[in-house]
């Protein structure tokens, strides 16, 4: 169980006490080995215009419901990872890993599936279910892979730019009424529709999000933050951060020889960034810039957004 | 910065003195565009209002937007007032001095009543960034900043109180920094150290969801974003015949389009002549800051909220070249109906 699955797991209200026994197995067990469970269950986006939403999800708890997004695997440079993966919903799924597995097989209900590969790149992956055209991703079948430099030392990659504090930010977006509604009762989803009206920053509306310590990036002024960004949706998300430029180093896996710097960064659906902010005193809103994207169901600022604070 | 009643009562007779206002000028450039009498030196003192502005759309159909002015906008409505304007100028190293006036404001309920001004893409102290979540006030404050010359180049400032609606109801303008000379007077490079220009042309992009300008607070309106129309500075432009803006230079010179993405979808920008045949130009910076190295291309994407200085050199003979913009989808980069933007360079 990685430290992100325990504080997502404490913010959703199971007691420390109770994760103590599934700390102690993730202590025991190597980082780059992971189980997964594919589960049909429900996700709440919290505060106002917030909802229930009927998802499909990754989880590495036996006993538990779907996470959205997916645990966080962890890995270092040159590890192998292994991934089994059990399908405990009522269809079909898979797990690929984007730019590391090209095992599309499906699982069927019931079924499971083992894959192992080498994380020999530091960086940062969308792994998920490419089936069913966009349904099964959009319904929360998706996560992400951090491949930190070997030995675990604060370089984005061995040799490349160093940082303080690093931030995993996982965007998407659900159609609650078109999509989650339908295909989670079963029905059919009319995929040329899309209008999604819940937008995610790791799986929270902005409300949890600007509150969420593995969300928020906050450190001592002066300090580098590393981001790693997946957009696991459909739409492309355009961030936009407030109190400094940010320094983009990494684009979908290709580091950059000479780096550009921005404040806002339009990431590609499906793709993945890395970049590295220096934070500046006070407290900074990055949200993005995109009219409803800010909005849960219509609700401001209760979507993708969260907070840069430097003290 | 300053409670407004403070300002009132204290740089007020500075602040109102400000007011009347005249263009700025760059030494060796020649403004051109929509904004080129609508530039103001934000250091200067300026002193900012808002109105509302009714615009009929080229169906006919009537749409209320919430426009920046600058000492004008009489009785609470919008004349002299500019969709896209006025545009905010600031040397490097000198010191913004921008007052938001909330008098006769239209505005909001509560919690969303009120106004602020965010300086879009400089990295200034958070009591000035106006975003009201981090404690900036909503009705009436002043803003006081300075850029180093990382910053020249292309911004904006637009109002950060429930911006879903805000900014789509037009509070969005150009913020440009420029590089200054020893005594202080705007020179033409396009950033620090970079080549000069001998005009320069600001080109806001944005976009308009007519449902979003009628319905308020927090409302199952703000989930869903259809936009009708597609502006360039403020102006629909749905043929090369009938440009969204008209901006002329010498043949031969350089000039500098500063792109300003203000819209809500996605965007690409291009040059093409007469016949249709795109013309390359340069970006040098993004959202302005200077790039690595400058990249000459023939389209150049951009994402709600970015930014970009572009520059181009005219043929040396007589002619018209349209600068244009395509407004795409988010999820599929599908263009709109009427999605593609025209403006004219007559050289």
């Amino acid at each position: 169980m990685s430290a992100r699955s325990v504080c997502r797991a404490l913010a959703r209200g199971l007691s420390f006490a109770s994760l103590i026994p599934l700390l102690l197995s993730a202590a025991a067990t190597h980082a780059a080995s992971y189980t997964l469970y594919i589960k049909a269950g429900n996700w709440t986006v919290n505060g106002a215009g917030g909802a229930t939403l009927k998802v499909w999800g990754y989880t590495d708890v036996p006993s538990g419901g779907p996470i959205v997004p997916g645990p966080v695997l962890e890995s270092q440079e040159g590890e192998t990872v292994t991934v089994t993966v059990y399908n405990q919903n009522n269809r079909s799924h898979n797990f690929v890993v984007n730019g590391l597995t090209s095992d599309a097989t499906a699982i069927p209900a019931g079924g499971s599936r083992t894959y192992s590969f080498t994380t020999s790149r530091a960086g940062v992956y969308r792994y998920g279910d490419t089936l069913n055209s966009n349904i099964n991703r959009e319904m929360g079948l998706y996560g992400a892979l951090v491949v930190r430099a070997a030995g675990g030392v604060n370089q984005a990659w061995t040799g490349g730019p160093s940082y303080d504090y690093e931030r995993l930010w996982v965007v998407s977006e659900m159609d609650k009424p078109r999509w989650n509604d339908v295909a989670g009762s079963g029905g059919t989803v009319n995929t040329s529709v899309y209008k999604p009206n819940y937008f995610l920053m790791n799986g929270l509306g902005g409300f949890d999000a600007m509150h969420d310590p593995s969300s928020v990036l906050q450190g001592q002024t002066g300090k580098v933050g590393l981001v790693r960004l997946v957009n696991a949706g459909q739409f492309d998300h355009s961030l936009h951060f407030h109190g400094n430029h940010f320094q983009i180093i990494d684009v979908n896996g290709t580091r950059l020889s000479s780096s550009e710097w921005g404040d806002t960064y339009n990431v590609k659906a499906g793709s993945t960034v890395m970049l590295l902010y220096k934070l500046v005193p006070g407290i900074y809103p990055m949200h993005i810039h995109t009219a409803q994207m800010e909005n849960a169901n219509g609700v401001y600022l209760n979507g993708v957004a969260t907070l840069l604070v430097g003290q | 910065m300053r409670n407004f009643f403070d300002m009132m009562m204290g740089k007020a007779g500075v602040v109102l003195a400000a007011v009347l206002l005249t263009a700025t000028t760059t030494a060796g450039a020649v403004g051109i565009g929509a904004d080129a009498n609508d530039r103001l030196n934000a250091a200067n003192g300026v002193t900012i209002q808002v109105r509302a502005l009714n615009k009929r759309m080229s169906d006919g159909q009537n749409v209320r937007f919430w426009v920046w002015c600058a000492g004008g906008g009489g009785m609470g409505m919008g004349g002299g007032c500019r969709l896209g304007g006025p545009t905010l100028e600031l040397g490097v190293g000198q010191t913004a001095n921008v007052t938001l006036n909330m008098m006769m404001a239209p505005q909001e309920d509560p919690p969303y009543q009120g106004h602020t001004i965010h300086p879009h893409g400089l990295d200034v102290l958070q009591s000035e960034d106006g975003v009201p979540e981090t404690g900036a006030a909503v009705l009436g404050d002043n803003y006081s900043f300075s850029v180093d010359s990382r910053y020249v180049g292309s911004h904006a400032y637009h109002c950060h109180v429930h911006t879903v609606k805000h900014l789509e109801m037009g509070m969005y303008a150009p913020f440009v920094v420029k590089a200054v000379d020893s005594s202080g007077n705007f020179t033409n490079v396009i950033n620090s150290g970079g080549p000069t220009y001998d005009y320069d042309w600001n080109i806001l992009l944005s976009t308009v969801d007519p449902a979003y300008h009628t319905a308020t607070g927090d409302s199952t309106v703000f989930a869903d974003y259809n936009p009708k129309y597609f502006l360039l500075n403020g102006n629909e432009g749905l043929s090369k015949a009938a440009p969204a803006d008209t901006a002329t230079a010498a043949a031969g010179k350089k000039v500098a389009i500063r792109l300003i993405s203000m819209q809500s979808v996605n965007a690409t920008f291009e040059i093409k002549d007469a016949a249709g045949a795109n013309k390359s130009f340069t970006v040098h910076n993004k959202d302005g800051f200077k790039l690595p190295s400058a990249q000459t291309v023939t389209k150049l994407d951009l994402s709600p909220g970015q930014t970009a200085d572009v520059m181009v050199t005219l043929p040396a003979s007589t002619g018209s070249w349209y600068p244009q913009v395509t407004y795409k989808n988010l999820r599929d980069g599908g263009s709109y109906s009427n999605g593609t933007v025209y403006t004219r360079l007559n050289f």
